[in-house]
């Protein structure tokens, strides 16, 4: 009985002491440029807290990460690495632009469920492909889904700027030529903000905050991930394939037919990850969409042990960085680029933790066996 | 001419992709995959840029792939050591090389971006063929490094095939247990897979940052590890497969900036063809392709 408390206690707290580890890290490099690194952990404080509206942007940031987080989480748990989130994303975001764009008249209630449906469409239909050549030629999935990334990145491109162009634009004076982006989307299928909502509560959120609706949605999702994961017959049996293909199969579970499922769930999620920004705050898909959410997606569901409740207090971990970075660069002129190389290392001494940790327990399992 | 020219071009284009397949080659044939070479790539072409612009080409190419194998060590330690899944540590190494490289680039050179231009190493003519005017295109003005990748390749072979090294590299990489109870250390042959592989990585980094763009720009790799990975695969694991692989990649990229010129098929199509073509080779519709039979997988040790 002790033992199993002592083994619960060390999974709850392997993460926060391999955040603790990166954070020394990173320390080390920050001394490496002459700065106090108590001095920079402490404004990256600071300036988050602040303010109600810095903790609204620090939700804002976690939005994109808490589904991108899900997604890869999913993969995890049926066993499939699913490094493909990003091109998955951009994918489901072209799709949802497209949607959003093209179709006119619709009242808001149709038409923003239906930008969001294609998102996930779009995000599944680039999932069937790594996950067909998966089950029917035995291609590994990471390396096709780092293909697809590509391909999906240059697929994008050409949409944006040679097929759906949008070559209405008028020249804004002193901008000597019209931006290389896709016409804007109906205003019936952007994402309201939370502000109204929040006001009646007495939070008065500034107009440069752009915290929306997505973000009470992807906490909702995590909630209703948990229990398809956790009290479902195939969230039962997604977790026996990912734990031991083999002997789920003696069982009468069919692998292939949970990995597909598994996957285009991971997929269909992965979609959802841009549409916060594209439906809260670009409003038009342009080259310089948000790229890297599916790899930092990949830190959080680590981080987050791949439970959804884990998942959404390490997005909103990784949307305080961010937003503590913005602190540290204007105020004591340390690189931003200092909470990446911070991300990077809580990768690293996350595994490593829990690999190191592993063994602990197979040890202190050993060592109680033995008496 | 024109051919000869279009010819140059592509082998000027290959020469990072063939250096990082081959880093590649090492690495899988000891068993450990290495999707970090894209970031050990980037971080070579940083440092490649700043010894260049401080001490010359030369050191250039000494910081590049010191900077490589540091990262490579990282890697190694994380996989081999630790034996934590090495897709995980790649994708950190990669996101821990954009980082670094930003960082350093601020507070190196005041730009987050780009470094000021560097000068490269003066080019190579070869003798007597360059007065042959269609040849032209092909012999003159050669990047040493060129020389360099090109010789790598039956060196490479020759390795893997006729010494000791090569053929402990293999065995670790199909057999990892039966090496072991042959007395030859798992660990250490991984490492020097992996070690090796950066080595490489950083100077296909340096490649570009030095001789081919003359200076570093921010995501100069533009996937050129992965697309290294991909010459591996398609190559089935064997340099002379990776080189000609790598030279149709660089063919199809010398190709897009032509197309960009005439209009006819949007470049786009064309960047796609490498990872396209690899997603056709692997699924067998051209060759069957067999990696290590034990790559990828941790080695736990005979006692474990």
């Amino acid at each position: 009985m002790k033992k199993d408390l002592k083994i619960r206690l060390l999974e709850v707290f392997s993460p926060i002491f391999a955040f603790i580890i990166a954070v020394l890290l990173s320390s080390l490099i920050i001394l490496a440029i002459n700065k106090n690194p108590i001095e920079v952990f402490y404004t990256m404080f600071k300036f988050s807290f602040r303010r109600i509206d810095s903790i609204a942007i620090i939700l804002y940031n976690a939005t994109p990460l808490i589904f991108s987080g899900l997604a890869v989480s999913i993969g995890f748990r049926v066993g499939l690495f699913n490094i493909g989130v990003e091109g998955q994303y951009l994918i489901g975001a072209f799709c949802a632009a497209l949607v959003g764009f093209a179709i006119k008249g619709l009242p808001s209630f149709i038409h923003l469920p239906l930008v969001i449906l294609s998102a996930i469409l779009g995000g599944m239909l680039w999932a069937i492909i790594p996950i067909y050549l998966k089950v029917k030629k035995g291609v590994h999935e990471v390396i096709s889904t780092i293909m697809l990334n590509y391909i999906s990145l240059s697929l994008i491109h050409y949409f944006i700027a040679d097929l759906f162009l949008d070559r209405n634009q008028k020249v804004v004076l002193g901008l000597g030529s019209t931006l290389i982006r896709m016409p804007k989307i109906m205003p019936s299928a952007l994402m309201p903000k939370m502000h109204g909502f929040l006001s009646l509560f007495g939070i008065n959120l500034p107009n440069h905050v752009y915290l929306n609706w997505f973000f009470p949605i992807a906490i909702i999702l995590s909630c209703v991930i948990y229990y398809v994961i956790w009290y479902t017959p195939f969230g039962y049996e997604l977790r026996a394939v990912g734990f031991n293909p083999i002997a789920s199969k003696v069982a009468g579970i069919n692998p292939n037919s949970l990995y597909i499922k598994g996957f285009l769930l991971s997929g269909a999620v992965a979609g959802l990850v841009g549409l916060s920004d594209l439906l809260g705050y670009f409003g038009y898909m342009d080259l310089d969409f948000p790229k890297g959410y599916g790899f930092t997606g990949i830190a959080v569901a680590l981080m987050g042990k791949n439970n959804p409740f884990g998942i959404i207090l390490a997005a909103i971990l990784f949307g305080f960085l961010n937003r503590g970075a913005e602190g540290i660069q204007t105020f004591l002129g340390v690189p931003m680029d200092t909470v990446v190389i911070l991300q990077a290392l809580v990768i690293l001494s996350v595994v490593v933790v829990s690999e190191v940790m592993i063994r602990y327990i197979r040890y202190l399992d050993k060592k109680g066996a033995k008496i | 001419m024109i051919i000869s020219e279009m010819l140059a071009s592509a082998i000027r284009m290959s020469i990072p992709i063939l250096l990082v397949a081959l880093g590649a080659i090492y690495a899988e044939r000891s068993g450990v995959v290495n999707i970090g070479l894209e970031g050990m790539m980037m971080i070579g072409a940083f440092w490649g840029a700043l010894g260049a612009y401080y001490y010359g080409p030369f050191i250039g190419i000494i910081f590049a792939m010191f900077a490589g194998l540091v990262f490579a060590l990282i890697h190694a330690i994380v996989c081999v050591t630790f034996k934590v899944n090495q897709i995980v540590s790649g994708v950190a190494i990669n996101i821990l090389a954009y980082g670094v490289s930003r960082f350093l680039s601020i507070i190196i050179f005041k730009m987050a971006t780009t470094s000021p231009p560097v000068e490269g190493f003066k080019d190579l003519n070869i003798p007597l063929l360059d007065k042959i005017n269609v040849l032209k295109p092909l012999v003159t003005h050669i990047s040493p490094l060129i020389v360099i990748a090109i010789i790598l390749v039956p060196l490479t072979s020759f390795v893997l095939r006729r010494t000791v090294f090569g053929l402990r590299l293999k065995s670790v990489g199909e057999n990892p247990l039966a090496a072991d109870t042959l007395g030859i250390n798992v660990f250490k042959m991984k490492y020097y897979g992996v070690l090796i592989s950066g080595i490489l990585a950083g100077l296909a980094g340096s490649y570009l940052s030095i001789e081919h763009t003359g200076m570093y720009v921010e995501g100069m790799t533009q996937g050129k590890g992965f697309i290294g990975l991909a010459a591996m695969i398609i190559g089935n694991w064997n340099p002379l497969g990776a080189f000609l692989a790598s030279i149709l990649f660089g063919f199809a990229e010398a190709l897009s900036m032509r197309v960009v010129e005439n209009g006819i098929i949007p470049y786009q199509f064309i960047k796609m063809i490498p990872y396209v073509l690899t997603l056709i080779v692997l699924s067998g519709f051209i060759t069957k392709s067999t990696p290590p039979a034990a790559d990828g997988e941790p080695y736990e040790g005979s006692e474990g």
